[in-house]
């Protein structure tokens, strides 16, 4: 899977894409991937024109996955996206959406600015909806400290085995508990945590609505911070599934930036890289029992990574713990699409099959990595959610006790 | 019996040509092909519209004809002509003397030759190989053949042209040493008859030879067989040439959605042999490969060769150095007043030659106006009016390629189609983006009888796939219609399949035998088109 | 899935490696035996075919018990899964094609038996409004040259699934219609006013995404009419439901499944694999495991690749025999009543269906070979895609189990 030509050279037309794609299922307006992706590609090398339905791919990868011949079709529809912007202005509803790490530092920087600028998003809803964003969608409330604020308060032990963590946007300002976890969970190992202020948006929300410009200077910025570490061999982990999907892989299909093949291979899922630690005898096993049942959701953009589910196989070594994969496909968010106003029937059409077993199995908990996957699950299952770093440190936390 | 003044044989090129040009000056004239239109070199070409830089040094006049008529195209076949410009370019295994020599020539001919450094050559076609050498720009662009034959014959029936396809010409009537008519037979129905002229012109390319003998005259048309390979995307948008003497696998050339190498030159008897070799498709990949580095790793489509018409008076000239400009022959000369063969010559130079041989026939038939196909479009631009309610029918990347094959009246007509009936603006070719309504106008044409004439005047079936998917919809919709010729369904699977089947079977590996094994799982496993049905009630 | 089903009954740990999603849903759902013989002869049933074939089919190295017990391991998945299919090798099921044609094949889930069909007077070929690749015109009229199916009465009756205000419509978007308790009704409610009680009906595979009957007996019921599935192109509505079936009982054994995993090459020591190698984007992963099982198809599905000239196998480096003269990998006819040399090519492997070299001899101890990849048979010419991949899978894994401690 190395070289991925930007071309849809290898794609013989034969409508696997079409039979996995969620969006194609939920919307007959969707000309479905084949069409889109690499049918439209040989024609866009040559002619200039439109297609009205590419603003429905929703980039989850669930076509790349399915690929017999291994087309970058999500890919070639980005791009495209990406060439349409060129020569057609952004509206209101996709800068706001793209930019929500803008957004967010600027409440950061105020005093109760977390506090306010949610009374603000709640009161607006009716005005964001004018602009396109859905006033049902569970846009995610800011958190009140940030992950960085917080981890700057925090006395680390140091040790000599270093991981970098790469927050990314949705735990850093909207969910920071998470990164919080992480970084007890790898103290727990013995490893000290660093973490590098000067990172910026991993670019995914900006790749989706056609600011691939952008999108790239944030990857060249976070690139040169992070090989500053990659380069000594020391791995930087996620623990947001659509960021280690765009460090890692997406970085490669969309950009030519030197060295980023380099950098590729020292990154890791939090969850995969605990599993390779107890692949080496390194983990720490002294977990405590939880007698807890829990369903688990596989995010379309971890599945796309090719490793499998380490997170629930990590959750396998918690005595007592029994997690269920409720393997019912993609929740329908993907990223920033659920938010739209013209998406959100299509994201909780596409979800409803995972919500309605999630229901059924009458577990009030469900385990997943992907934050608006968590945000997409509580608000269409109505149960809570958590991200497995959570449950790893409770073990830990419970151990002896 | 069917009458004319002139009876045209040959559906190429240069045929359709003189029956545009005869038409234009108000002679009564019909065209007789052996099978489709195009079915000979004109199908089968590189889709060059030669700058003359080719030729510059060997052959001036060959190169001055084209530069010229290059222009002329242009204008009135601006839909079939895409301005793509071309590039010579030389490579480290090329002979770095050739090119100043190459350069004087360009110059003597007046064609523009400008220079380009490599770094801006890489930067306007990136897939270029970092190692050539020097590069050059030239007013190369790139022809679609078929739908240029498409176009004259669109014009020619205008002023009333006739034609007559899937005949062949099996005698020539003479009395008193003068033409009085032909005999032909329908090849599909095996039906006999007589066609009365006073004028027969041959503009049959490879098989001129074979025409005139049917009047025990001689002409000495070598066949030269050419192999090339259409590769699925387009590797470049600008015509790239090797700048080196002529020699195989010199030139690719960008057409519509996908690209063409070729091509290759061997001395064949037979002006129907034309079922490339996987040897000679190696040896073009080898070849392009100092072009374009990842030249193996892109996706080929299909083979094909088709036959240069090589004319010498010499009889024993071969392959490159026999001339390519052109020759009329009045018969006149030997013997029978009435019969003029047209042979050599190239596509680029195709009206020039139909002008010359207009001429002559209007001369003996004292005809006096005055030849103005190089002045006229071949086909009329649709209105922006047509376009706009095109482009509220077609599906995107759909109305601009619909309007260039079928000009305004096609267009129009596609266009009710789709409007009156919405369910017709369904894809039935996918890869190359064809409407239901334009398979369905296409099929009904006079000169369509079998699925390849639909796919030669659409671009159905000539994509990625291949056939896989739209054969078995162009079949649905060519029964819905109830035509006459699409009785046996069997017959129309397997004629179509078998027709993309001959241009994939000399390249079958890497992706291309994938796509096979998808048509085959298809059409053998799923659809079991061809199995006996052994049915037992049970 | 099936090698792997087997395995995990097995009692082994099964990690299932793929890149894709298999090719089911362009192949179809339905399980070919065997329905040609050499020539093209039909054959009157597949267990007769399989006494025929030749001593380089994969069906002579798995031999006649081991491919009975497939099926009948198959028809235990379909029976725990709630989607029986029937069929047996000692009966040819002939089902409509969509082109209006019949093919042989041996296991059909029940939306396709035929039995009302040939016994039928009256036959309505019913098709759905805005469906692209399905032509009831076609079907009748080629229908009638049938044997046995020329003095039937057809009618054609169209249904309009409310799609024309969006894309080119699949039979994929009609079954996800029917999917659907409103589509459900509205169908029944435009066929009551349509079909007559009693009718035998021959539809596109449109009855319902799901492995099951749910669909199909509603209907059935609601209007009294037996209702008779076609093969069609893609996407397959029944090769998407088998797939969704197999895949629902893999997961219950608790096999892992790893996607988007691109194995590149494995790790060989003494004659045997030790691992395989998954070459990502981002870095290598490692797979050990005590046997492996490559599954991974034929030139479609990568598990060969093809040069002019040659072939090969490029996980293991299994030796692949193709003619060098790259002239003789194809008839010079697309159809005729020979198979093609292509669609033969594979691995060579003995009745362990372990990988064999070019003298016989075993190259790799602990690695199975099942499905396309596997030497000496035609499956788009004699019928026999799903057969001989049910047949090898479960050979394969049966097989390990007994060659490996």
């Amino acid at each position: 899977m190395k070289k991925h030509h930007n071309n849809p050279d290898s794609c013989t037309a034969c409508t696997v894409c079409i039979a996995h794609c969620p969006v194609t299922a939920a919307t007959n307006q969707f000309r479905g991937p084949k069409m889109v992706g690499p049918a439209l590609e040989r024609m866009r090398l040559s002619q200039e024109d439109v297609e009205p339905s590419l603003e429905y791919c929703s980039n989850c990868k669930n076509c790349d996955m399915s690929c017999p011949s291994g087309v970058p079709i999500s890919t070639l529809n980005m791009l495209a996206r990406a060439k349409l912007f060129k020569t057609r202005k952004h509206s209101k509803r996709d800068y706001i959406l793209s930019h929500g790490e803008q957004a967010a530092k600027l409440a950061a920087m105020m005093p109760f600015g977390a506090a306010l600028a949610n009374m603000g998003m709640d009161m607006s809803r009716g005005i964001l909806k004018m602009i396109g964003i859905s006033d049902k969608a569970p846009l995610p409330p800011y958190a009140r400290a940030s992950f960085i604020k917080q981890f700057k308060a925090l006395r680390q032990q140091s040790y000599p085995d270093k991981v970098v963590f790469y927050p990314g946007c949705f735990i850093n300002y909207n969910d920071p508990k998470v990164g919080m976890d992480f970084v007890a969970v790898m103290q727990a190992n013995q490893y000290e945590v660093i973490v590098e202020s000067d990172l910026v948006c991993c670019g995914s929300p900006l790749v989706v609505n056609g600011f691939l410009d952008e999108a790239e200077a944030n990857a060249k910025i976070n690139i040169q911070i992070l090989k500053k570490w990659t380069d000594q061999g020391i791995p930087v982990i996620t623990c947001c599934t659509s960021c280690g999907l765009m460090l890692k892989q997406e970085y490669q299909e969309l950009f030519h930036i030197e060295g980023v093949e380099e950098y590729a291979k020292h990154l890791y899922d939090a969850g995969e890289f605990l599993l390779e630690l107890y692949d080496k005898g390194r983990l720490n096993t002294n977990f405590g029992t939880l007698n807890e049942q829990y369903m688990y959701h596989a995010p379309c953009h971890l599945r796309a990574q090719g490793m499998g589910l380490p997170g629930l196989e990590l959750l396998e070594l918690i005595p007592g713990l029994e997690v269920k994969d409720v393997d019912a496909g993609c929740c329908g968010i993907s990223g920033n699409y659920g938010f739209k106003d013209d998406k959100y029937d299509i994201a909780m059409k596409i979800g409803a099959p995972l919500f309605a077993k999630l229901k059924e199995s009458g577990l009030s908990t469900t385990i997943s990595e992907c934050g608006t996957c968590r945000l997409q699950i509580a608000h269409g299952a109505q149960v809570k959610t958590l991200h497995p770093m959570t449950v790893v440190r409770k073990a830990y936390e419970k151990y002896g006790k | 019996m069917q009458k004319a003044t002139v009876v045209v044989i040959g559906g190429g090129i240069t045929g359709v040509g003189v029956l545009r040009d005869l038409c234009m000056r108000g002679v009564d004239a019909i065209l007789i092909e052996q099978q489709d239109l195009a079915y000979g070199t004109s199908s089968r070409f590189h889709g060059l519209l030669h700058s003359g830089g080719r030729y510059a040094v060997k052959d001036e006049e060959a190169g001055r004809e084209c530069i010229e008529e290059n222009a002329i195209l242009r204008k009135i076949g601006k839909h079939c002509v895409e301005e793509t410009e071309g590039f010579f370019v030389r490579t480290l295994l090329d002979d770095e003397s050739f090119e100043p020599k190459w350069l004087a020539a360009c110059a003597k001919v007046g064609i523009p030759a400008i220079p380009i450094t490599v770094a801006e050559a890489r930067r306007l076609e990136p897939n270029l190989s970092a190692k050539i050498q020097s590069v050059y720009r030239v007013p190369d662009a790139a022809i679609d053949g078929f739908r240029m034959v498409w176009q004259n014959v669109a014009s020619a029936r205008t002023y009333g042209g006739r034609l007559m396809t899937y005949t062949t010409v099996i005698g020539i009537e003479q009395s008193n040493n003068q033409v009085v008519g032909i005999k032909v037979r329908n090849t599909l129905t095996g039906e006999i008859s007589n066609i009365s002229c006073d004028f027969i012109v041959s503009a049959t390319g490879s098989w001129s030879g074979q025409i005139a003998a049917l009047a025990g005259i001689t002409v000495n048309v070598q066949p030269d067989r050419g192999t090339l390979i259409a590769f699925n995307h387009r590797i470049t948008s600008r015509v790239i040439n090797r700048l080196r003497p002529s020699a195989d696998g010199d030139i690719f050339v960008p057409n519509g959605s996908i690209t063409i190498l070729g091509t290759t030159s061997s001395a064949v008897k037979n002006p129907e042999d034309n079922i490339p070799s996987t040897k000679e498709v190696v040896g073009l990949l080898n070849i392009g490969e100092a072009v374009f580095e990842d030249l193996k790793s892109y996706r080929m489509l299909r083979a094909y060769a088709g036959t240069r018409p090589l004319y010498s008076a010499d009889p024993n000239a071969k392959g490159r150095g026999a001339s390519r400009g052109f020759v009329t022959l009045d018969h006149a000369d030997d013997g029978l007043t009435g019969f003029i063969s047209v042979v050599g010559g190239k596509f680029t130079t195709y009206r020039l030659m139909a002008e010359k041989v207009t001429d002559l026939v209007c001369q003996y038939l004292n005809v006096k106006t005055a030849c103005r196909s190089a002045f006229e479009s071949l086909v009329d631009d649709p209105s922006p009016e047509l376009m706009a309610r095109a482009r509220g029918c077609f599906p995107s990347y759909g109305a601009d390629l619909a309007a260039s094959r079928l000009g305004a009246t096609g267009l129009e007509k596609v266009v009710e189609r789709m409007q009156e009936q919405p369910e017709k603006r369904q894809l039935v070719c996918e890869c190359e983006n064809v409407t239901l309504a334009e398979v369905e106008e296409a099929a009904a044409d006079q000169t369509s009888f079998m699925l390849s004439d639909v796919r030669r005047k659409t671009r159905m079936g000539m994509g990625t796939c291949q056939g896989a998917f739209c054969t078995f919809r162009s079949v649905g919709a060519v029964d819905a219609n109830g035509l006459a010729w699409g009785q046996d369904t069997k017959t129309l699977f397997q004629e179509f399949l078998q027709g993309r089947y001959k241009g994939i079977r000399p390249i079958l590996w890497g992706n291309v035998i994938r796509e096979m094994e998808l048509s085959r799982g298809i059409y053998e496993g799923t659809l079991n088109i061809n199995g006996v049905i052994n049915h037992a009630t049970k | 899935m099936v090698a792997a089903a087997v395995a995990a009954k097995n009692g082994k740990r099964v990690t299932l490696l793929t890149l894709g999603a298999g090719t089911l849903t362009i192949g179809g759902g339905i399980i070919d035996v065997l329905g040609y013989g050499d020539e093209g002869v039909p054959l009157a049933t597949p267990r007769a075919g399989l006494l025929e074939v030749g001593p380089e089919h994969p069906y002579k190295k798995i031999g006649p018990v081991a491919i009975e017990e497939s099926l009948r391991f198959f028809k235990e998945i379909c029976a725990a899964e709630g989607y029986p299919y029937l069929g047996s090798l000692d009966e040819m099921q002939w089902v409509p094609t969509a082109a209006g044609t019949f093919k042989p094949t041996c296991l059909i889930p029940k939306t396709m038996d035929t039995t009302q069909l040939n016994s039928a007077t009256n036959v309505v070929v019913l098709g759905f409004e805005e469906l692209k690749d399905f032509y009831p015109h076609l079907i009748t009229k080629n229908f009638k040259n049938i044997p046995g199916f020329q003095d039937k009465n057809y009618e054609m009756v169209m249904i309009d699934p409310g799609l024309a205000d969006g894309r080119d419509v699949t039979a994929l978007d009609v079954a996800r219609w029917l999917d659907t308790p409103e589509g459900l009704q509205d169908c029944i409610k435009q066929m009551s006013t349509r079909l007559k009680p009693d009718s035998v009906v021959i539809i596109p595979p449109v009855l319902g995404t799901r492995p099951d009957y749910v669909i199909a007996d509603s209907l059935a019921q609601a209007l009294s009419c037996t209702f008779v599935e076609t093969a069609a192109v893609p996407p397959s509505i029944t090769g998407f439901r088998l797939r969704t079936m197999l895949l629902s009982y893999v997961k219950k054994l608790g096999v892992r499944i790893v996607e988007q995993a691109a194995v590149a090459r494995s790790i060989v020591e003494n004659g045997k694999c030790t691992a395989v190698v998954t070459d990502g984007i981002d870095r290598e992963r490692t797979y050990y495991a005590k046997a492996f099982i490559l599954a991974n198809g034929g030139f479609y599905g990568g598990g060969l690749v093809a040069e002019p000239g040659h072939a090969q196998e490029p996980i293991f480096k299994l030796p692949v025999a193709a003619p060098e003269d790259h002239e003789l990998w194809a008839n010079p006819n697309l159809f005729s009543n020979k198979p093609q040399p292509f669609a033969k090519i594979g691995v060579a492997v003995d009745e362990t269906m372990r990988p064999l070299d070019e003298n016989g001899k075993v190259v790799l101890t602990n690695v199975f070979v099942a499905g396309r990849n596997l030497q000496g048979y035609d499956f788009c010419f004699e019928k026999s895609g799903n057969g001989v991949a049910l047949a090898s899978g479960y050979q394969a894994a049966m097989s390990m189990d007994r060659e490996i401690k």
